[in-house]
């Protein structure tokens, strides 16, 4: 099966840190790793900014005045993002990193920040955040090539899968066993595979 | 009474003047005709001496004078006073006497009262625990009682006439010595007293006090002083003050326990944000294109950062000092407040609630000792905030530390929005080791208490009209010129 093309977005660093000061010492750290990024002094100022086309992952610190990270990260999971979340936080702050990580944080890293370990987490994210858009991109393009199947050709598909020999789909549906044929190529054509293998694949993602 | 006798055993009389009724009950005619003797009616317990010392004069042919009891008729016994001498002799050179004798009863009774009297002053002057000097006009010591002896050292055969101002150290002689003068000027001065050095002959000093007054009734001026030994006192007293301040040290480093969480944030963050700058800065350095200017940029937040730290170092140290040497000071209570406010904020912020502060602008600083009423108002302040989270208040919800400036003292209350003290609460408020809380050791308020105590104050508390509670004591305010 041929899948859908790479995704086309940038993917950035969404910083949520109430310190000046390490809000821009992790900017100046990503910067000099050629990471782009864009930085948010409250929870509330990002969630004011975002939209489903953000890429990329989040680094919340855990503990802010206002929206803490974790009523962010359910905000978020309401809004069904897929952006992966490092958490950061401070000492003594552990009830709260396992309740984070059962809501599905990737990473959860402890001041002072191991930087490496950071850098890590976040290509990490970006590559989990990619898997994530691109099957959900080829679960669309699924959809999409589903929807020019005509009546018949649906009927066809799903008998096919059912492993029913073509004579007997022809027996069923009423039709010659060369009209079955033909509406099984047409729907190999429209959803690009070649092999029945791959044809009940895509099936299999379509339920 | 007059009489003429014959100096024989129980003297009978041959006369006896017509004042013997008076003085003894019985007529002349009964003496006269010696149905009573004389010495019948005189006491049994005198009657030896009368005769030694009647008998020895008239052996010597000299007057003689005695002082004795007799018993009356009626079984009275009075005091009498006789004046005799030998004016005859019979034949067989027996003496004849001839005399007088007079009824001292009421003299004797008061000369008897006053020699109690002296008995008595002496006898509690020897048993006073106090020190009881007297001193002449010159200020030599006349009298050195038993506790004098005992405090100071010195018997009283050391002492004497020596100068009253030995019983300081040297350097402070001069000052007593002015004292006294003045004290001796001053007429009132009883009950007042007067604490200074005293200086034992062992050459120990001590604290003592005395009090001073003059003795009325002589003819050279004469002043009793009373000196008391301190020493017990002060050492009661500094032992009081060393456990309270003991126990306002731990409940300190157990404040200090409990906001762990919040100091650790507080200096994690400066070292994340030099950790990373450090970490951003190698990487700029290792391109092949190194970007001094960032790097620089990098170096200088590095070292604001660890200033930051810390500062936030500096505010825990205030906390977890101790503080035997400190004494009470004069200062600013907007200056004591935003101290303390720094430190608290370490609480609020990871709390979500807000300090508001609301500060009367006085020429007027308080005298306290800094950094105990801080904990204090630091102890308010976290209960407020605990009392705020026990009734669920909003995030950002406002904790209010309030100073009122009056004419000479200075309030300062902290008011929560929290649950306020029930009736029920109220009552063991202040007991140590009780606690509202699950991990609470329950001694910040009752240290609290007595910190506030000490600084002759109150700690009390009253519910608000609309929800909460607020803690207010009052400091005694120092005019004094501010730099």
């Amino acid at each position: 099966m041929t899948g859908p093309k790479q995704t086309k977005h940038i993917q950035h660093v969404y910083i949520i840190d109430d310190d000046d000061a390490v809000r821009s010492a992790m900017c100046m750290l990503f910067e000099s790793e050629n990471i782009s990024y864009v930085a948010f002094s409250s929870g509330n100022v990002f969630l004011e900014n975002y939209d489903s086309t953000m890429s990329g992952c989040l680094v919340l610190d855990i503990r802010m005045p206002g929206l803490s990270g974790l009523e962010i990260q359910k905000q978020l999971i309401i809004l069904k993002s897929v952006l992966p979340i490092i958490f950061i936080s401070g000492h003594g702050d552990l009830p709260m990193a396992v309740k984070a990580m059962r809501r599905g944080a990737i990473n959860f890293l402890r001041k002072p920040i191991n930087e490496q370990e950071l850098l890590d987490g976040i290509r990490e994210a970006f590559e989990q955040e990619s898997g994530v858009r691109q099957e959900q991109h080829s679960q669309e393009q699924l959809y999409k090539q589903y929807a020019l199947l005509t009546q018949r050709e649906r009927q066809v598909l799903s008998l096919v899968t059912n492993g029913e020999t073509n004579k007997a789909i022809a027996l069923e549906l009423g039709i010659s066993e060369r009209t079955v044929e033909v509406h099984r190529s047409h729907v190999m054509t429209k959803f690009e595979v070649k092999t029945l293998a791959q044809l009940i694949r895509v099936a299999i993602t379509l339920e | 009474m007059a009489y003429r006798c014959l100096n024989e055993s129980h003297w009978p009389m041959d006369f006896v003047s017509n004042g013997c009724f008076d003085l003894c009950g019985y007529h002349r005619e009964e003496i006269e005709s010696k149905r009573v003797l004389w010495g019948d009616f005189t006491h049994p317990d005198d009657i030896d001496e009368v005769d030694r010392l009647v008998s020895r004069a008239a052996n010597n042919r000299i007057p003689f004078e005695v002082e004795y009891r007799i018993v009356t008729k009626n079984g009275e016994i009075k005091w009498v006073w006789e004046r005799g001498r030998v004016v005859d002799e019979t034949n067989d050179g027996t003496a004849i006497l001839e005399g007088f004798i007079t009824d001292i009863t009421s003299k004797k009774m008061s000369e008897n009262a006053l020699i109690h009297a002296e008995a008595y002053a002496q006898a509690i002057v020897e048993s006073a625990a106090e020190a009881v000097i007297t001193i002449n006009k010159d200020g030599q010591i006349e009298s050195f009682n038993r506790a004098a002896q005992t405090i100071f050292g010195y018997s009283l055969v050391e002492i004497f006439h020596a100068n009253c101002a030995q019983l300081v150290p040297p350097s402070q002689r001069y000052e007593f010595e002015l004292a006294l003068n003045s004290h001796r000027a001053t007429r009132t001065l009883a009950g007042i007293e007067f604490e200074v050095t005293g200086l034992k002959k062992t050459g120990e000093e001590f604290p003592i006090n005395y009090s001073i007054a003059k003795i009325e009734a002589v003819e050279e001026d004469k002043y009793v002083m009373l000196i008391r030994d301190l020493s017990r006192q002060r050492k009661n007293e500094r032992e009081l003050r060393e456990q309270r301040e003991l126990l306002a040290h731990t409940d300190r480093l157990n404040t200090l326990g409990e906001m762990a969480a919040g100091i650790a944030h507080e200096i994690n963050q400066p070292l994340t944000a030099i950790s990373m700058r450090a970490q951003s800065g190698l990487r700029f350095l290792k391109n092949t294109e190194p970007n001094l200017l960032r790097v620089e940029e990098g170096l200088n937040m590095i070292s604001s950062q660890a200033h930051r730290a810390g500062a936030v170092i500096q505010r825990i140290q205030l906390m977890a000092r101790r503080q035997e040497y400190r004494r009470r000071e004069s200062i600013d209570p907007s200056l004591l407040i935003r101290e303390i406010h720094e430190f608290a904020q370490l609480e609020a912020q990871s709390r979500d609630f807000r300090i508001r502060l609301n500060l009367c602008s006085s020429p007027l600083n308080v005298f306290c000792d800094t950094v105990q009423i801080q904990q204090v108002v630091l102890n308010l302040l976290r209960n407020g905030m605990d009392s705020m989270s026990a009734a669920n208040c909003q995030r950002n919800t406002e904790i209010v530390v309030q100073t009122e400036c009056y004419q000479r003292t200075v309030k300062i209350s902290v008011i929560d929005c929290g649950t306020g003290v029930s009736d029920e609460l109220a009552e063991q408020l202040y007991e140590p080791f009780r606690s509202t809380k699950d991990f609470g050791m329950g001694i910040g308020l009752s240290i609290s208490r007595s910190i506030i105590t000490a600084h002759e104050s109150k700690l009390s508390f009253s519910n608000n009209a609309t929800s909460g509670a607020t803690f207010f004591f009052t400091l005694m305010g120092v005019t004094e010129p501010r730099q």
